[in-house]
């Protein structure tokens, strides 16, 4: 018996060493059956669908940014039905929905990973000096229509929502090199690695290029005596720098806790300013006060975020925020033709920390329910020194804000969804508003689903608004340190939508189509008929129909098709009767402003094609009907746009360990005078090779 | 639960009515059953909680809830159930005593097993779910995804031949990549994903380790791919659905086939578990845009198609 027993046990050693490795002993083991797992795709990680969402949505995903071809951020929006993505400088990119703003669009909202990133003291975005590239960018959602409900301040016309790449998204390096026309010259390096209980991804990056073409005629024949005339801005100067890094870690010592820590830096250097008004033997008296110089800008920021689980899947989080840009110029000026070398000295400082506290729940299988409340506090401090008049001016402002939202979802039957919530703000200027927004999505079949909504959102006026700089001398804003337009509201926008999404799966498409009237009221324009005077008195109505088309022609090509059909109409000619001459239309075909500026038509096609042999294939197309930028003169008329780029790349296989591909990108191939916002930006077509390995 | 409680009282009712009631309390009186469990852990306590609780009070029960140290005396007993490999080949080596292994795979039970079936009595109850049965939980569960993006050790014997013959059947296509070393498993998922339409998680345990599962969900999320596991641990982790056995549902068999040794003196052939869980992660389906059914008419449907004759 004893023996037996020995040698079974013998038995199932030997088998047990004759094992060839350890994972298949394990296969043969119940262990997989039976370990247990962390929650992974919690409540907050899971996106709605945009059959579900409250607002009109569009997904730009990874593989959407790299068929475009761009390397830029800004130039992704044109991807949006509706969005005016267009550049003041080759590196001063402004994104505005409902037509052309002036090159500060203001009316939307921007995070990075939950982080806005508009910041103060005009409540823009300084594309060029995030700490991110677009290579960073896991996916990109935004919401077109106000989302104070769910986004916070600023959701007024819209919301861009960058979401970066996972920490434990990147394994392994990567290097990828770009070189093109037009200066273009970037470079970066990547690492990362995921483990255990930490991952974390790195990205060191230098990207160049020098922007528009320096035009020594005016395009489109423009006659010279009115690009005189009218102080048409050239592009001599608009170079732009930028040396970024940005780290991401995600530390998740246990199933509850997951700690989101993220850093960046960038020091960006941009070429500003015009030679136009230079003295010239014809002129020789004239002034500059923004003459050719560098714009030097650092930012950086910090994010810690905690997200801990609760029972029952629900789930708190914690974010804390520090962003901090410090901006600097110093340039000689030209004063009634004498030239002045010793320079004057512009810098700013702008800070801010926002602190955020929310709470995930599911109140039951059919409700779910996020709330929390922010508190944020902006400081900026700005200085400038003239000495050709002798003049020192600064300025400092320390303003605070709070916010509580809340945010229901319920599934009332399996077909209705209601979403419904709103957020209470005390703003900067202590102004308290209410943004409420309810949607209902119906269901009519599980592929065809109708929307209806309606929302409220405010725009607290920038701090450049209420207080307006004395003197506007070279690029940066220093505030005024007292408010030059007293009594100023926050705009008003009530949104009312209608949707409809269809998917078709025998025919592989999909259909996103919205109808939407948005009225604005207590509009700020800045007032000529004062100095540093901003208002309230502009009106306006903006409706239209939107519309994304998806069709896959087979698994390996894809087409997106996005169309936007805009009417605008203001109050803009009845304050022009009334004396409101910076609401004039420079337009040849309306006298109001608002529709001068947003054009009727615009659509863009993006197509992409897996071809043999590792190759791929993509184009783009972009078409923007007629318009006049808001704030430009009669020289600056956007005829009809029309741009295509394309993009091959080949893929290599992995050799020594080392995979890698080579892209080429040829933008706007047809050459058709492709401008942005200014006349003189003119896009002339530019070619660019982007080489990646990766190991 | 009212389902798997109906089919475990079905299958109870069939082998009492089978084998007859009162013979088997007869029989069952002598009969000594001693339960070897791999480790005092919640789901092999749990097994034999609901495994005592479903044989009737004639049959004597044992617990060894710990595997006994170095010369251990194993009790007497007419039948031993091991639960878990570790138990399993624990008394395989320990005892000449008759052996229903309960909640193994059935790799596991194959490669240690088959040369020892001629030593002694010897079965099992797997723990995992047969291909066929898998493969229509997925063709009724998400009839639209019909690639089945699979990943595996190369020197797993998964059977891949026979495995995408079985998916060609059901018109689905097969999508499989092995994964040579811990360096290429992302770059090989991040591949899979751009061809599948469902990645189905198998236990290989250097693929699915607990180290590798969050950024395996969160890829595969990202990439609007739904993974498809063999636990409730997925599906609460993230995954899209689940087909597995529980170990109370396991016990409940386990009970059925000890119920019938006592009358029959005899163990039956090796069998998959008989009733099976569905579990589904509502959250993720709608998050994904996939529209599921119940778990009822997932159910039905592999009912009606298990009817149609495969």
């Amino acid at each position: 018996m004893r023996t037996v027993q020995r040698r079974l046990l013998i038995v199932t050693l030997t088998l047990g060493v004759s094992a060839p490795n350890v994972w298949a002993t394990d296969y043969a083991s119940e262990q997989g059956y039976i370990q247990e797992f962390p929650v992974v795709l919690s409540a907050s990680r899971l996106s709605q669908p945009l059959s579900e969402a409250p607002n009109a949505m569009t997904v730009i995903d990874h593989k959407m940014i790299v068929a475009s071809g761009f390397r830029t951020i800004t130039d992704l929006f044109k991807l949006v039905p509706g969005m005016y993505v267009s550049y003041y400088k080759g590196h001063q990119a402004f994104v505005s929905y409902h037509g052309s703003t002036d090159q500060y669009a203001r009316r939307m909202q921007v995070m990075i990973d939950g982080r806005s990133v508009y910041l103060p003291p005009v409540s823009m975005v300084d594309w060029a000096d995030l700490p991110i590239t677009v290579d960073d960018i896991e996916r990109i959602e935004v919401i077109r229509g106000p989302a104070a409900a769910s986004h916070g301040a600023n959701s007024t016309q819209g919301v861009i929502s960058i979401i970066t790449r996972d920490a434990g998204g990147a394994n392994g390096k990567s290097l990828s090199v770009t070189r093109g026309s037009k200066g273009v010259n970037d470079i970066s390096a990547r690492f990362g690695n995921s483990g255990e209980t930490l991952d974390y991804r790195m990205t060191l990056a230098y990207s160049a290029d020098n922007g528009y073409d320096d035009l020594a005629t005016p395009p489109n024949n423009i006659p010279v005596t009115q690009f005189q005339a009218t102080t048409l801005l050239n592009n001599g100067n608009d170079s732009n720098q930028a040396r970024l890094l940005n780290y991401r870690a995600d530390y998740h010592p246990n199933s509850a806790d997951r700690f989101d820590v993220q850093f960046g830096f960038n020091h960006d250097v941009q070429g500003v300013g015009f030679n136009d008004k230079n003295p010239t033997p014809t002129n020789p008296r004239s002034t500059n006060g923004n003459t050719f110089h560098d714009l030097i800008a650092n930012s950086g920021f910090l994010q810690l975020e905690w997200i801990h689980l609760l029972e029952n899947t629900s789930e708190l989080s914690l974010r804390y925020y520090h962003i901090r840009q410090d901006q600097h110029e110093a340039f000689p000026v030209y004063l009634r033709g004498v030239f002045f070398t010793n320079p004057v000295v512009q810098s700013v400082q702008t800070s801010r920390d926002e602190i955020e506290v929310q709470h995930t729940l599911s109140i039951s299988a059919s409700n779910r329910l996020v709330y929390g409340a922010a508190y944020r506090a902006d400081r900026v401090s700005g200085q400038g020194n003239i000495p050709a008049l002798s003049q020192a001016y600064s300025s400092s402002s320390n303003t605070n804000e709070y916010r509580m939202f809340a945010h229901d979802e319920w599934r009332i039957t399996p077909r209705l969804l209601l979403n419904a919530g709103g957020m209470h703000e005390r703003d900067r200027m202590g102004h308290q508003n209410l943004s409420p927004r309810i949607a209902l999505n119906f269901h009519f079949t599980p592929l065809h689903t109708f929307r209806m909504g309606a929302s409220v959102a405010y725009r607290t006026p920038a701090l450049a608004e209420e207080k307006f700089p004395a003197l506007m001398i070279g690029v940066l804003f220093v505030p005024s340190q007292t408010v030059t337009s007293p009594g100023l509201l926050p705009e008003r926008l009530v949104s009312r939508e209608i949707g409809y999404l269809g998917e078709f799966p025998d025919w592989a498409t999909s259909l996103d189509v919205r109808l939407f009237s948005d009225q604005v009221s207590n509009g700020i324009f800045y007032d000529k008929t004062f100095t540093g005077v901003f208002v309230n008195k502009m009106s306006a109505l903006y409706q239209g129909l939107e519309a994304t088309l998806k069709h896959s022609f087979s698994e390996k090509s894809d087409l997106t098709v996005n169309f936007a059909h805009e009417l605008a109409n203001s109050n803009g000619p009845a304050l022009v009767a009334a004396g409101q001459r910076a609401l004039r239309s420079a337009s040849p075909w309306t006298n109001d402003i608002l529709s001068a500026s947003t054009p009727r038509n615009s659509a863009s096609l993006l197509y992409s094609q897996r071809l043999a042999n590792d190759f791929s294939f993509s184009a783009a197309y972009y078409h923007q009907d007629a318009m006049q930028p808001f704030d430009r003169g009669p020289i600056d008329y956007q005829p009809i746009q029309r741009r295509m780029d394309v993009r091959v790349a080949k893929a290599f296989h992995e050799v020594g360990g080392v995979k890698g591909d080579v892209a080429l990108v040829l933008q706007n191939l047809l050459n058709k005078g492709y401008t942005e916002y200014i006349a003189n930006n003119v896009f002339n077509r530019r070619g660019y090779v982007t080489l990646s390995l990766n190991w | 639960m009212s389902i798997r409680k109906k089919l475990a009282r079905w299958l109870l009712q069939h082998v009492l009515l089978g084998i007859g009631l009162v013979p088997l309390i007869c029989a069952a009186e002598n009969l000594r059953v001693l339960v070897v469990l791999s480790d005092n852990s919640a789901p092999y306590l749990t097994f034999s909680k609901t495994f005592s609780q479903n044989l009737p009070a004639a049959i004597q029960v044992t617990v060894l809830e710990q595997l006994p140290g170095s010369s251990p005396d194993v009790p007497q007993a007419d039948l031993i159930v091991a639960v878990g490999m570790k138990a399993s080949e624990f008394a395989a080596a320990k005892s000449v005593t008759p052996m229903l292994a309960a909640m193994i795979p059935r790799t596991g039970y194959e490669g240690l097993f088959d040369k020892q079936r001629r030593a002694k009595e010897i079965s099992a109850i797997y723990l995992d779910q047969p291909w066929n049965r898998q493969l229509d939980f997925l063709r009724a569960a998400l009839p639209e995804q019909r690639r089945i993006g699979l990943l595996y050790s190369p020197d797993m014997n998964i059977g891949i031949a026979g495995l995408q013959q079985k998916i060609a059947d059901r018109g689905g296509v097969l999508i499989a990549q092995p994964v040579r070393s811990a360096g290429v498993l992302f770059p090989s998922l991040e591949d899979i994903l751009a061809n599948s339409d469902i990645l189905l998680a198998i236990p290989d345990s250097r693929i699915y380790s607990s180290s590798n599962i969050r950024n395996i969900l969160l890829t595969s999320y990202r990439r609007g791919v739904p993974l498809v596991g063999f636990s409730q641990a997925y599906v609460n982790a993230g995954a899209l659905a689940a087909i597995f056995t529980t170990p109370e549902q396991l016990a409940e068999q386990t009970s059925a086939t000890v119920i019938s040794f006592a009358k029959l003196k005899q163990l039956p052939e090796p069998q998959y578990p008989a009733i099976f869980t569905i579990a589904l992660n509502l959250q993720v389906a709608r998050s994904l845009g996939i529209d599921l059914n119940s778990a009822e008419a997932i159910r039905k449907i592999m009912d009606k198609t298990t009817g149609e004759g495969r």
